[in-house]
C-alpha cells in the first residue's frame, strides 16, 4: 500500500520502514525546493558560487533530505503521524546522488490511550554513506 | 585566519512575526519533495480527513521566515556571511496540524553559539529555537534549527 497506515499492535520493536529511494537529485529539484521553501543561498544553485565557497561544487538543501525522511516516515505511518523528528546532517547530497530513506522502530509507548513509537530514521547515498540520520516520534491509532 | 563569532548573540529574541499557510504554497512544498500524498494535494482528501482539511508535511514550518526581515543581519552580526554556513541539525515537535489559511505567530530565539573543531576545521554552532501559536495562543510546533558556520 502505497499510502500507510499502521496500528500500534501490528507494529513490533525492531520492525524496518518500506526503504524509500528518492534521486537521482538534479538541479531542477533545488531550484523547485529553493521556490518552495524560500531557500535561495545561492550555494544550492549556482556551481561557480559554491566552488568559491570551498564547496566543491552546489549540493541540495538539508531540509530537502530531512523532508524524504518525513516522507519516508509518513508513507508508513500515515500523514500527520509525526510528532517529532529530529535530524543531523552528516554529509552532502550532490547532484546525481540517490538517498534512500530508511528507519526502524526503536521503541513502543501508550500513555492515556496514546499511542507511539519511537523510530531510529536515517537516509544513505548510493554509496552506503549515512547523509542524514536521526530520530522521529509518531502516533499510532489502536484496533481497540 | 579563523573568524571570531560573536556568542553575544546568545539570548538575542527576535521580533514575533505572523506567518499564514497558503494552501497552494503548502501543496507547492509536497511536490518539490516529490511527496504526492493526497493528504497535502487533495482538497477532497482532506475534507473527509480528521482535519476536515488538506495537512501540511512535517518539515513544512521549517520554511516560516519573517518577510519583512533582513535575512542577512544576523549573519553579519555573528561576523559571518552565507556562504560559510550549512544547515547541521534540525529537531521539530508538532503538536497539532497547521491548517491552510490560518495565521500563526512565530518567536524565535537563539539559545546556543559554541564551537567543535570538525572534519574540515574549526566550527560553530548556532542554535535557534521557534515556537509556533495559533490564535489562541496554543502551541502547535516547535522547532530547533543548528547552523554551522565554517570558521
Amino acid at each position: 500500500m502505497k499510502y500507510g497506515k499502521v496500528y500500534v499492535e501490528d507494529v513490533q520493536v525492531g520492525d524496518e520502514l518500506p526503504p524509500l529511494v528518492k534521486g537521482p537529485i538534479q538541479q531542477i529539484q533545488l531550484t523547485r525546493y529553493a521556490g518552495a521553501s524560500g531557500d535561495f543561498n545561492p550555494i544550492h544553485q549556482d556551481d561557480e558560487f559554491a566552488k568559491a565557497a570551498g564547496m566543491g561544487g552546489v549540493f541540495a538543501h538539508g531540509m530537502l533530505s530531512m523532508g524524504f525522511v518525513a516522507q519516508a516516515v509518513t508513507d508508513w505511518a500515515g500523514a500527520g503521524a509525526v510528532r517529532k523528528l529530529g535530524v543531523r546532517f552528516a554529509a552532502l547530497v550532490r547532484l546525481k546522488d540517490v538517498v534512500t530513506c530508511r528507519g526502524r522502530v526503536l521503541s513502543k509507548a501508550s500513555k492515556d490511550d496514546v499511542h507511539t513509537a519511537e523510530l531510529e530514521v536515517w537516509a544513505e547515498n548510493q554509496r552506503g554513506e549515512k547523509v542524514v540520520a536521526g530520530k522521529a516520534t509518531v502516533a499510532l491509532p489502536s484496533r481497540h | 585566519m579563523p573568524t571570531q563569532i560573536n556568542k553575544g548573540v546568545v539570548g538575542k529574541e527576535f521580533p514575533p512575526y505572523v506567518v499564514t499557510v497558503e494552501r497552494g504554497k503548502l501543496k507547492e512544498f509536497a511536490r518539490a519533495i516529490g511527496d504526492l500524498n493526497p493528504f497535502y494535494l487533495d482538497d477532497r482528501v482532506g475534507r473527509a480527513s480528521e482535519w476536515g482539511d488538506v495537512i501540511a508535511p512535517p518539515t513544512f514550518p521549517v520554511t516560516f521566515r519573517d518577510e519583512g526581515a533582513d535575512t542577512g543581519a544576523l549573519l553579519r552580526e555573528l561576523g559571518t556571511d552565507i556562504s560559510r554556513v550549512l544547515h547541521g541539525e534540525q529537531e521539530l515537535e508538532i503538536f497539532r496540524q497547521l491548517a491552510p489559511g490560518e495565521s500563526y505567530l512565530c518567536r524565535t530565539k537563539v539559545v546556543d553559539v559554541y564551537e567543535k573543531a570538525g572534519k574540515s576545521g574549526p566550527m560553530a554552532f548556532v542554535v535557534r529555537e521557534t515556537a509556533v501559536t495559533d490564535r489562541a495562543n496554543e502551541v502547535v510546533a516547535t522547532l530547533r534549527h543548528t547552523t554551522v558556520i565554517r570558521l
